[in-house]
């Protein structure tokens, strides 16, 4: 799954940690969502779309290979 | 003895965590370290015949029984409240500590069949430790 959070959180001009605070998880797991490694929860990727105020589709969109199986 | 209980091992190996998840790390490693130190001691007053058979004797081996209770529930909580991605190097870790213990378990059985040295459970518990500690560090690498 692809995301944008890290230009979401470039445009508010947040660091990770600061990230990671709001949405009380580590720093390394605001990592490695951003770097595509890990696939949040439902109700992580909720907490982000709270945060963001944005829509979760508009933050993670899922690879073409997973559409294509459907 | 604090500064010691950070930077633990387990503690150092899961990386970067929540003061959350430190807290409750580190509250599950006293749980091990007082279990380790009860059953080192009761170890002691039993092989070296310092407590007789009956019900102190059994008392002393109950002990670390009872203290390894508390510390499975202190790992539990820790699980259960970690932050998502923890629990998820957490569990790939046991998982792989576990199977590889299980299955050198009895695997090691036709070896000793063959006449291999005899192996006991603190054997595998060694082996169940050693594989649980790669898989913190894969998975630390992996996610890093």
């Amino acid at each position: 799954m692809k995301n944008r959070l890290k230009v979401l959180r470039a445009e508010r001009d947040w660091t990770q940690a600061r990230l990671a605070s709001q949405l009380e998880v580590s720093r390394q797991t605001v990592n490695a969502i951003e770097t595509g490694k890990y696939d949040p929860s439902l109700p992580l990727a909720f907490r982000l779309a709270t945060i963001f105020g944005r829509p979760i589709e508009q933050i993670f969109t899922p690879d073409s290979a997973a559409l294509d199986g459907e | 003895m604090n500064e010691t209980i950070r930077s633990s091992l387990l503690t150092k190996l899961c990386g970067d965590m929540t003061a959350r998840d430190r807290r409750n790390l580190n509250r599950a490693n006293v749980w091990m370290a007082v279990w380790l130190a009860c059953f080192a001691l009761s170890t002691w007053l039993i092989k070296g015949e310092r407590v007789a058979a009956g019900p102190v004797g059994w008392l002393v081996a109950a002990v670390p029984t009872a203290v390894a209770i508390g510390a499975i529930l202190a790992f539990g909580r820790y699980l259960r409240e970690a932050d998502e991605l923890q629990r998820k190097i957490q569990l790939q870790a046991l998982a792989l500590g576990f199977g590889v213990g299980l299955f050198f378990g009895f695997g090691y059985r036709l070896f000793e069949g063959l006449g291999a040295p005899q192996a006991d459970i603190s054997d595998a518990s060694v082996v169940i430790a050693f594989f649980y500690f790669v898989g913190l560090w894969l998975g630390r690498r992996r996610y890093a």
